[in-house]
């Protein structure tokens, strides 16, 4: 008998389908891994199974009998735990209260048991015994924590449900490489206790690591389930993108920059979170920042936009010196800056895609009046470039998908075209297929001599589209990669160097 | 160091500045900081502290209830009507203090449902059950001025062991903050006011905890009641109408955010105290009767600005 | 709510249809409640309270929990400076005029900068604001007499100028003209929206966020000077604390107009329509012979009712 059956579920959101026939069947003691695009359903469907999200229709059997999940309290009542990709925890409250905030231990029936709430969150936080880095500390609020270390505490939170069926929605996106080697660990164990694991990531290493079996999602709908050992990524992207998308190649030989013009000259800038970080950057040239996450390539970006503050160094366009201190002036001096973070940084919520492609517009054409008409011609090239699918300019951006949202995000700088433009991890979290546009076009805007730098956290997407490779590692550059030695090994090596030099 | 020491005692700042203010209030008068100086501030001020408690209760959740003051006045009037109807004495005295909490409960849990259940924005909704509250106390007692029984205000403001009353008073209130401050249900409030879309999927039953705060702040406005009606030993039924403000003020003073997730309700007593000590070192210095409003808004002002920087400062 | 028509769930249109019901009630209840004359008088009220709610509204479109609690004070402060600058003479018109927006926009100027430079929340800072309006208030009524309306300025407020309508209709009128160009046709507009939704975001697309936050509070004071000024002449003489009545009102019609105190969502004509509901529900209690407790229960019973209407948070599981 099956542990959980998911049969024909449902959801939609106003005119947004986000799922539209749910099927998924999970067994005791395996690792079920989700597979499917941004915008897929993923979460959607993660979110029934915990109660968050009230389904439109569909059934639910645990180990053979119907139950109706009635909201997160009862999934959890019903043995089901859950890992939230967006996390689920009181930045103030500590780490320890965090891990057993779905069940604070009383005594006495009214106050916090604070020995038994330390004793139990402990045993949890033991399991990742020296990977959990600096500053990590049971009685620290999780504001105080590191990306990385919030997701850790998720993962502990997630734990210490101790409920039969647990689910992870996305766990390891900030997760260094000893850390996801540890959570696999305990995944493994946990399997080995004949609980029922769900696993959802974007990355096939980690897919093929750790699942037993797969279900593949594709626009709401779950296409076919198979075990990991009968597939392959290749047939797996094909499965999830649909027959008709074409791939990103990331064999594709990236074309020898131009002998352009020096645009962009960077030296010994220094800040918060990076040091002594020099370059130059030719027109029709792209840039790569590699090196393990959070290195430093987003706050040296995000300072070259004037986002962040530098205390030294100088910055030269064209040969001029200038001085940026804050995104509006950058994007006056011609820079453009597309994160990866669209929630925070990007995505104007809650209002119309045209008002989400058009605020560039206004800042470098100095405009004052809105005319309606004239913006929409103005975006309509901009917004097609990107092949964002959407019904109509006045609809809220909210309604698109998360790819087709950064798609609206990056438009936006394409009405009036920059001269440099800053990517910042641009496809954290977006579908293969909105990769392979984004690609494209950024090697197009490239051939007409936009000079582009590009953070990516995947080092596959910096190897087949990077022209040169710059190495971050503890807030500075240690290496330059060009021509042949762009490859996995060298980029690996260079990243873990300072960790191989301490050890 | 500083920013773990004030994370954990997030009401230093306002303990510090109360204490300077304190010393001031010594320096231009000394007896202010005497046993009947002291006794005398107590006395006025401790509705307020209370009804900044009251407020806190409601902040910790990232909530905020505007009819504090309706309640104030409503239970003062409750209280003291019924005290009369039912003879005055001791007996008529407690009960009528009962009664008083269970108004205010009501009142708490009618918020509550309003904000939380009905999910109305916090700010109007309370705003129309403040005027909701205000049309009941005038329905109790339509005019200003019915006298509360002499034993009521007489132990108010009396003294048991030469110790006046309101000391052994602020002694309890003490010892139920801090027990209260273990409560599961602070925590849980806390929780909620950091992100009540994580509490709720964190399992968290967030209506009900949203519920039971504004009930807490209703009990802790009746209380705030008795001692205004201790202190003016009458009924009135606009009595607390301009308290309302100056709990949400001593509250942020406290070091709470408003936004909820952080705060102390030892703070907020400290931000009432502060309020308190304003207006009498503005009276001890002399300043001309007429200036004195524009002084203490001003000395308000400045306190709730710096109180905001060195807590944001301290807290990186 | 799903069971109720998508066409009443436009917090205009509940505004205008409460509005008629309202009108009818009224004048059920108290025959000539809605004859010309009487609808007039209630419009000229509904427009002292619409021009402060019309800098609300903007303080509260832009987000981060914007709002402006100090417009009672700057009201009142504006009515006695108009009132003392004027004193009864027409002469004295423009001098007040400008004197009044001066001290609006000054004390508006404040609020901005404490906002976005020291980072107070709004809440906080209009609320310490308000105090000081209030303190600074006793000192000048201690200083000077509290002067008189000019006579061409009550006549704008209170008598027809054109087409049968007073002044301050007209006046109201061309508020609302320019606050619907200004949010839907200015880039200006566009981006209180902008860093009303997502201000991190907006500041990243080059929106100079704190210069329009600041510029909002300013303009708030001067929406709240000018009702004072108007608020003068319709009183004949300003008297103490006479704007408060307006402060917590001021954020109910915008609320009822459907713009959302979260930011970043919502207009001025649906304030403009819950100002006059407020403004007619108010008088219709007013004309039924009950007790004044009687009447603030129903009041505040009302409020609560016509709020489910609108703006209810989303639910915690969708």
């Amino acid at each position: 008998m099956s542990k959980l059956v998911l049969r024909d579920v449902s959801k939609t959101y106003g005119a947004t389908v986000a799922l539209s026939h749910g099927d998924l069947t999970l067994e005791a003691g395996e690792v079920h891994v989700l597979i499917g695009s941004n915008g897929s359903g993923k979460s959607t469907l993660c979110k029934i199974v915990a109660g968050s999200v009230r389904p439109d229709s569909g059934r639910v059997e645990i180990d053979g009998k119907p139950v109706a999940i009635s909201g997160p309290q009862a999934a959890r009542t019903l043995g089901i735990g859950i890992f939230y990709q967006e996390l689920s925890l009181a930045a103030r409250r500590t780490v320890e209260e965090n891990i057993c905030l779905s069940d604070l231990p009383m005594k006495a029936g009214l106050f916090i048991d604070r020995a038994t709430l330390s004793d139990r969150a402990a045993r949890y936080i033991a399991l990742f015994d020296g990977v959990t880095g600096e500053g990590f500390a049971a009685d620290a609020p999780v504001d105080t924590l590191r990306a990385d270390q919030r997701q850790l505490v998720e993962i502990m939170k997630t734990l210490a449900s101790e409920a039969p069926i647990l689910i992870f929605d996305e766990p390891t996106s900030a997760l260094d490489r000893a850390q996801v080697d540890r959570f696999f660990e305990i995944l493994r164990g946990l399997k080995n206790d004949s609980r029922t694991i769900v696993f959802i990531s974007h990355r096939m290493d980690e897919i093929f690591a750790i699942g037993d079996r797969v279900t593949i999602i594709r626009d709401g709908r779950t296409i076919s389930s198979m075990a990991i050992a009968d597939t392959q990524p290749p047939a797996l992207i094909r499965l999830m993108v649909g027959e008709k998308e074409e791939l990103a190649s990331a064999s594709a030989p990236a074309p020898a920059p131009d002998a352009g013009k020096t645009a962009l000259a960077v030296s010994g800038l220094s800040g918060p979170g990076f040091a002594n970080v020099g370059f130059d950057l030719k027109h029709g040239e792209i840039l790569g920042f590699g090196g393990l996450h959070g290195q430093g390539q987003s706050a040296a970006l995000r300072a070259l936009f004037g986002a962040n503050p530098y205390v030294s160094g100088t910055v030269s366009l064209a040969g001029h010196p200038v001085r940026i201190a804050t995104p509006a002036e950058a994007i006056r001096q011609g820079f453009a800056y597309v994160s990866g973070d669209r929630r925070r940084d990007g995505v104007i919520t809650g209002r119309s895609i045209l008002e989400n492609v058009t605020p560039i517009h206004f800042l470098r054409r100095r405009l004052a009046l809105v005319r309606p008409g004239a913006l929409r011609k103005a975006a309509e090239p901009a917004i097609s470039a990107m092949k964002t699918r959407f019904a109509g300019f006045s609809h809220p951006i909210d309604s698109l998908s998360g790819g087709n949202q950064q798609k609206v995000v990056i438009a936006r700088w394409l009405i009036d075209r920059p001269d440099i433009l800053l990517l910042d991890d641009p496809t954290k979290g977006i579908d293969l297929s909105a990769k392979a546009d984004l690609f494209a076009l950024i090697r197009e805007l490239a051939a007409h001599g936009m000079a582009i730098i590009l953070y990516s956290s995947e080092d596959a997407e910096l190897l087949a589209n990077a022209d040169r490779i710059l190495v971050f590692n503890g807030g500075r550059p240690v290496r330059e990669l060009t021509g042949e030695d762009r490859t996995r090994y060298n980029l690996y090596q260079a990243a873990y160097e300072a960790a191989f030099g301490a050890a | 160091m500083m920013a773990r020491i004030l994370a954990r005692y997030p009401f230093l700042p306002a303990l510090v500045i109360a204490l300077v203010l304190l010393a001031l209030n010594g320096l231009y008068q000394p007896r202010s900081v005497s046993l009947i100086g002291l006794t005398g501030l107590t006395k006025t001020y401790l509705a307020l502290m209370l009804l900044a408690i009251a407020q806190t209760y409601v902040v910790y959740a990232g909530d905020i209830d505007l009819s504090v003051g309706a309640i104030v006045s409503l239970v003062n009037v409750v209280l003291v009507v019924l005290m009369e109807r039912w003879g005055g004495g001791g007996v008529s005295i407690f009960a009528a203090m009962a009664a008083g909490l269970l108004v205010g409960l009501a009142c708490g849990l009618i918020n509550g449902l309003v904000v939380a259940a009905l999910r109305l924005q916090a700010i109007v909704a309370t705003f129309a059950t403040s005027i909701f509250f205000t049309g009941v106390a005038l329905w109790v007692l339509p005019v200003a001025g019915l006298p509360a029984p002499t034993a009521f205000w007489r132990t108010y403001g009396g003294r048991f062991f030469e110790v006046p009353f309101v000391f052994y008073a602020v002694l309890l209130l003490a010892l139920v903050l801090y027990l209260m401050a273990r409560l599961r249900l602070t925590t849980q409030l806390l929780a909620v006011g950091d992100d009540a879309q994580s509490a709720f999927q964190s399992g968290l039953p967030v209506t009900a905890i949203r519920i039971k705060g504004y009930a807490l702040c209703g009990l802790f406005a009746a209380l705030a009641a008795f001692c205004i009606t201790g202190d003016t030993a009458s009924g009135d039924p606009l009595v607390g109408g301009k308290m309302t403000l100056f709990s949400v003020a001593a509250v942020v003073l406290g070091g709470a955010a408003l936004s909820g997730g952080f705060g102390t309700v030892v703070g907020s007593v400290f931000g009432a105290l502060i309020i308190g000590l304003i207006n009498s070192l503005v009276y001890f210095v002399g300043t001309p009767s007429e200036w004195q409003n524009l002084v203490q808004g001003l000395a308000i002002l400045i306190a709730l600005m710096a109180g905001i920087l060195v807590g944001r400062r301290t807290r990186r | 709510m799903n069971g109720i028509p998508p066409l009443f769930r436009q917090p205009l249109a509940i505004a205008l249809l409460l509005i008629a019901v309202l009108l009818v009630l009224g004048e059920q209840l108290s025959p000539g409640f809605a004859s010309m004359q009487q609808i007039l008088r209630l419009l000229i009220v509904a427009a002292l309270l619409g021009i402060v709610a019309a800098g609300q509204n903007l303080v509260i479109l832009g987000g981060r929990e914007g709002i402006d609690l100090s417009v009672g004070g700057i009201i009142s402060l504006s009515a006695i400076i108009a009132g003392n600058l004027m004193n009864g003479a027409d002469a004295g018109i423009p001098l007040a005029i400008a004197g009044c927006i001066v001290a609006g926009a000054f004390f508006g100027l404040l609020n901005g900068l404490g906002v976005t430079l020291l980072r107070i929340p709004p809440l906080v800072m209009t609320l310490g604001m308000l105090g000081v309006l209030q303190g600074l208030l006793v000192v000048i009524r201690n200083g000077i007499p509290s002067g008189r309306a000019a006579p061409v300025l009550s006549q704008f407020v209170t008598q027809p100028v054109l087409f049968g309508l007073p002044g301050i209709i007209w006046l109201w009128i061309a508020v609302g003209l320019l606050m619907a160009f200004l949010l839907r046709r200015t880039v200006f507009g566009q981006r209180i929206y902008a860093i009303g939704s997502n201000e991190h975001a907006a500041i990243m697309a080059g929106v100079p966020a704190a210069r329009i936050r600041i510029l909002l509070f300013v303009l708030s004071g001067v929406f709240a000077a000018i009702a004072g000024i108007c608020l003068l002449g319709y009183s004949g003489s300003s008297f103490a604390n006479v704007g408060e009545q307006y402060m917590l009102p001021s954020i109910i019609a915008v609320v009822f107009g459907g713009t959302s105190l979260a930011g970043g969502k919502g207009g001025y004509t649906g304030t403009m329509a819950g100002a006059v509901m407020l403004v007619v529900l108010q008088s219709i209690l007013t004309t039924i012979n009950i007790e004044e407790s009687g009447r603030q229960m129903i009041f505040g019973a009302t409020l609560l009712v016509l709020m489910l209407f609108y703006g209810r948070g989303r639910a915690m599981r969708t």
